[in-house]
């Protein structure tokens, strides 16, 4: 099972990144490759189990369903139902640590998932590098880092 | 039950800052507040469950034990045995994690531990703005960051 890691710091505690984080319908605002999220049956964003749709700038679509979210822990996980890449299982979670020397955030957005093994390297590349990096580098520019 | 947390980047691939603090006989070595240690017993220092003596610039002493340590996850949890510092219970952990964006190293230290009420505060202080604290500097000021 592919496994991805990836993490970066960012110049704001982690209080201030979290408040933009957290919101489940709310990443077309600072992830670039997000273009429309919408959760679906009118839910609230943070009750577990709700579901998100996107558009992607590409044009695809994908639907991501809420796992678990804590602001004691300033965690949130969310698994796919449906996206246009074959990609089975996939479980991701996005954490914030403090960095108590600096008022600094430690930021890490892990992922598994089931894929056909021929695609395996892409697809590690594309989201690690692409969505998760991506994502990162926009927190970096709105928050320095 | 007291808790320290307390946390700071490293600007060095954390393989190389493991190899420095993986050693628990080598604290000597890069923590400025102590001045010798030995493991009892001559046990090699990766043995889980041999005991450091310590002593602090200070003239205090201090025994150790290493409850866990792995290469894998890059983390070494310790407790005290012996101390003049009037606390129970201590455990303590040491963790490394990687920063992927850039090469640097997250490091966390955690402590818990029981000690008279009247006292927490302090010992709070002293373990984690002045011991753990003080360790990071000096790490920081051996690898950049």
């Amino acid at each position: 099972m592919p496994h991805i890691v990836k993490s970066t710091i960012l110049d704001a505690p982690t209080g201030a990144v979290w408040n933009v984080l957290r919101d489940f319908n709310g990443h077309d605002r600072w992830h670039p490759a997000v273009a429309t999220s919408t959760v679906e049956r009118a839910q609230a964003s943070d009750k577990i189990g709700c579901v998100r749709r996107f558009k992607l700038q590409d044009g695809s679509e994908l639907r991501e369903q809420l796992l678990a979210l804590s602001d004691l822990e300033q965690t949130f996980s969310y698994c796919l139902l449906d996206t246009p890449i074959p990609m089975f299982n996939y479980v991701a979670t996005l954490r914030l640590t403090p960095v108590t020397d600096g008022d600094h955030t430690f930021l890490e957005w892990t992922a598994e998932f089931d894929c056909p093994p021929e695609r395996e390297t892409e697809l590690v590349n594309n989201i690690g590098g692409g969505v998760f990096q991506g994502g990162f580098d926009a927190l970096k520019r709105a928050f320095g880092g | 039950m007291a808790r320290v947390y307390v946390s700071t980047v490293v600007n060095a691939r954390n393989d190389r800052v493991w190899a420095r603090v993986r050693d628990f006989n080598g604290m000597p070595n890069w923590h400025p507040a102590i001045a010798e240690s030995r493991i009892e017993g001559g046990e090699p220092a990766d043995k889980i469950g041999c005991v450091r003596d310590f002593r602090l610039r200070n003239g205090d002493r201090i025994r150790e034990k290493l409850l866990g340590l792995s290469d894998y996850d890059m983390f070494c949890t310790y407790s005290i045995l012996e101390s003049p510092m009037g606390v129970e219970n201590y455990v303590a952990t040491l963790r490394l994690t990687p920063v992927t964006d850039g090469d640097q190293t997250f490091l966390e230290w955690t402590a818990e531990f029981d000690c008279a009420p009247e006292r927490e505060n302090e010992l709070v202080n002293n373990i984690g703005a002045g011991v753990f604290q003080g360790g990071f500097d000096a790490l920081k000021r051996a690898f950049g960051g």
